[in-house]
């Protein structure tokens, strides 16, 4: 194992820790290049994508997960140097308040909080109702707009500022922000690798796109599409899961613990059925967990890579999360393994995939 | 040790109202060496005395509430997760996606949940869920939940506390620990025998829940008289110009008919005196702090109040700045230390 080298959960900690807000992805893409280190050809296409190549004879295989997390963007400064921002993602608003931000850029951050005015000057009508982005400010503890100019400008961009905690009944669960979807990028990580150190001739050409920009929709993963011109292809994300006392059982979407959540359909994607059903017999016949996404909601990158070309048969695997979008995204360590296992499955018997 | 730590270290206690006695060992060693005496009563305040070493020397209330907003489980569910009410006011605009620890039998971390969008109603993003609506996210099964936790346990936000721009800090338990630090600190300075009789420093409990152990603290020391210390808001873009205060600015000084005239005119020529950065403000007919109460003890007790600014009070990412801070403990040390305001106000 090379120096550095960080594996499972310790992985995928520190990939969330990184400040990747979508449009600024270049911190989780030189953090995944150092630890894909020379295993394979590596190259970043104009758009800031990591595409990694295991060639191999036969079909091409395209496995997609994004590295960007929803965040902020810093609108104006005022003259008291508090931050106005908008957000970069779908953010419910109700998350932000109260929140420990990362500002800045790339190279350089500071801390701050989103302000919230103290309940007791509130009115009634504050009291029962979010309170609208654009009402919310950052607090970086500027007394002026100088004092704040000097360390943040319009433009520069802001994460939710989280600890990766593991809690929870044996530690099973863990929190953090951006596990949407630093936990993709480190099953493509491990996956990689576990495929290099197997060594042999594979029946498939293999290429990783950990692609850019998901979270607005305006998808780093078409054009990597375009390069790979994949026939089939997976991509790993995180979904949010609403197994909630509070919901009932048939908006449940699925359950956090219990294997990758397949996707049949939701609100860009019809998903390849035979895809589908290999990836299901695979996880049956190795006995790793995985579940059936019910309920069709939002959508992935697979709606603008399955549209690319004459067309490329998708599947998708994501990770069920609670609280998907805000500082506390929550996840099973559990379900982190079973998809890395389940995608290591199907590579191994990609030759019964047809 | 510097002043910034002191606060940081007391609001980072568990101190919410009714288990101010929650980290009384951490208390204790954050006091030690400072005072002659640390007692707590039958209500949870905790009184720590530091004499003058002179016979017959007034006795000097600075009241410090120590208790801070929380919550406490009224229900365990299926899967582990817990529905609670708030003990004080707590903002609800910063709960979902908060994080928590829930004192049971050990401590457990928690995640305040909120329902995923595309299980929303068309409005529902406008409306904030009520306290007790919300579910907290254990990872726990619920039986086993069961053997750690039970209805009344008490929830709390995490202490973790990030330095801002000009050493402002953001955390939970300001309001009012960082005045109790203040009031601390300042007292661990000072020489026993330039204070002007023996000080008490009352760190009274279940002020968020209505006043309580300010009361009934001040009635068991009986002082001569009294300065009580407490957060008032600092000024952000929300806030209104009267009712907010700049960071970094120094503290306030209450003008009021709830307190006493002529303590408080003796106050401010003595923060003027000692060169104190102080704002004067008028809270006409309620300070909205422990002196409605001490000052309705015993024989009436002369009272005061000076307030430390914090923005985003009763949310856990309160703000102040340690300058501030500064203020308030040169305040409570030329307060303690005056011997005018002995002589005029001593029984």
């Amino acid at each position: 194992m090379k120096e550095n080298q960080l594996n499972g959960i310790e992985l995928l900690r520190a990939l969330c820790l990184e400040f990747g807000p979508t449009g600024c992805e270049h911190n989780v893409a030189a953090m995944i290049e150092a630890q894909l280190g020379d295993i394979c050809e590596i190259r970043r296409d104009r758009m800031d994508n990591v595409l990694a190549h295991l060639p191999g004879s036969g079909p091409r295989i395209m496995i997609s997960a994004h590295m960007d997390e929803v965040g902020m963007m810093i609108t104006s400064i005022d003259d008291q140097g508090y931050l106005r921002f908008t957000n970069v993602g779908g953010i419910d608003s109700r998350v932000l308040c109260g929140r420990r931000v990362q500002v800045g850029t790339a190279e350089h951050r500071i801390p701050g909080v989103i302000g919230a005015k103290a309940i007791h000057l509130q009115s009634a009508d504050e009291r029962t109702q979010t309170t609208p982005v654009d009402r919310l400010y950052i607090d970086i503890g500027a007394s002026s707009r100088e004092e704040a100019e000097k360390y943040v400008d319009i433009g520069d961009f802001a994460t939710f500022d989280s600890d990766f905690v593991r809690f929870g009944q044996d530690d099973r669960l863990m929190r953090c922000k951006a596990i949407d979807d630093r936990l993709g990028c480190a099953v493509m990580i491990e996956t990689l690798r576990a495929l290099v150190a197997r060594g042999g001739e594979r029946p498939y050409d293999l290429w990783c796109s950990f692609s850019v920009r998901e979270e607005i929709g305006k998808s780093g993963a078409k054009v990597a599409a375009y390069a790979i011109k994949p026939t089939y292809a997976i991509v790993l994300e995180s979904t949010a899961i609403a197994d909630l006392p509070d919901v009932p059982a048939n908006a449940r979407v699925g359950e956090v613990g219990k294997g990758g959540a397949l996707s049949i359909a939701d609100r860009s994607t019809i998903y390849d059925p035979a895809m589908l059903e290999f990836a299901m017999s695979c996880a049956r016949e190795a006995d790793i967990p995985c579940q059936l996404k019910r309920y069709i909601s939002g959508g992935n990158d697979a709606g603008h890579i399955h549209k690319t070309g004459d067309g490329v048969r998708c599947l998708a695997i994501s990770a069920p999360t609670r609280y998907l979008h805000s500082g506390s995204c929550v996840a099973a360590v559990a379900d982190y393994e079973h998809i890395r296992e389940m995608v290591l499955a199907m590579l191994k018997n990609w030759d019964k995939m047809n | 040790m510097e002043l910034k730590q002191r606060i940081t270290e007391m609001a980072g206690l568990m101190s919410i109202s009714g288990h101010e006695n929650y980290d009384r060992a951490a208390l204790l060693d954050q006091l030690a060496d400072i005072f002659d005496e640390v007692t707590t009563d039958p209500m949870g305040s905790h009184i720590c005395i530091r004499r003058c070493g002179r016979q017959g020397a007034p006795k000097i209330l600075i009241d410090a509430h120590f208790d801070e907003i929380g919550m406490m489980v009224t229900e365990i569910l299926d899967g582990g997760f817990l529905r609670v009410i708030n003990i004080g006011g707590i903002d609800t605009r910063i709960l979902q996606a908060g994080e928590v620890i829930i004192y049971g039998e050990k401590p457990i971390y928690g995640i305040i949940g909120s329902t995923p969008p595309h299980l929303q109603k068309p409005g529902d993003a406008k409306k904030l869920k009520p306290i007790n609506e919300l579910l907290i996210d254990t990872g726990y099964d619920k039986d086993e939940l069961e053997k750690l936790v039970r209805l009344g346990t008490p929830v709390g936000f995490v202490p973790a506390y990030t330095e801002l721009l000009g050493g402002k800090l953001a955390g939970k338990g300001f309001d009012n620990k960082a005045c109790g630090a203040a009031a601390v600190d300042a007292l661990s300075r000072l020489d026993r025998a330039e204070m002007a009789g023996d000080v008490y420093l009352l760190l009274a409990s279940q002020e968020e829940v209505g006043l309580r152990g300010g009361e009934t603290g001040a009635a068991g020391i009986d002082p001569d008289y009294a300065l009580v210390v407490d957060v008032t808001h600092g000024s952000a873009p929300d806030t209104k110009k009267d009712e907010a205060f700049p960071l970094g600015e120094g503290i306030t000084i209450s003008l009021s008919a709830a307190t006493d005239l002529r303590l408080t005119r003796r106050t401010v020529e003595l923060a003027r005196e000692k060169g104190i950065k102080f704002t004067r403000v008028v809270e006409a007919a309620n300070t909205g702090t422990d002196a409605n109460v001490t000052q309705l003890v015993c024989c009436g007790i002369p009272t005061v109040v000076a307030s430390l600014p914090l923005r985003s009070m009763h949310t856990y990412q309160e703000v102040l700045s340690p300058d501030d801070a500064e203020e308030l403990g040169k305040l409570i040390s030329a307060f303690v230390c005056d011997t005018k305001i002995a002589e005029d106000f001593a029984r």
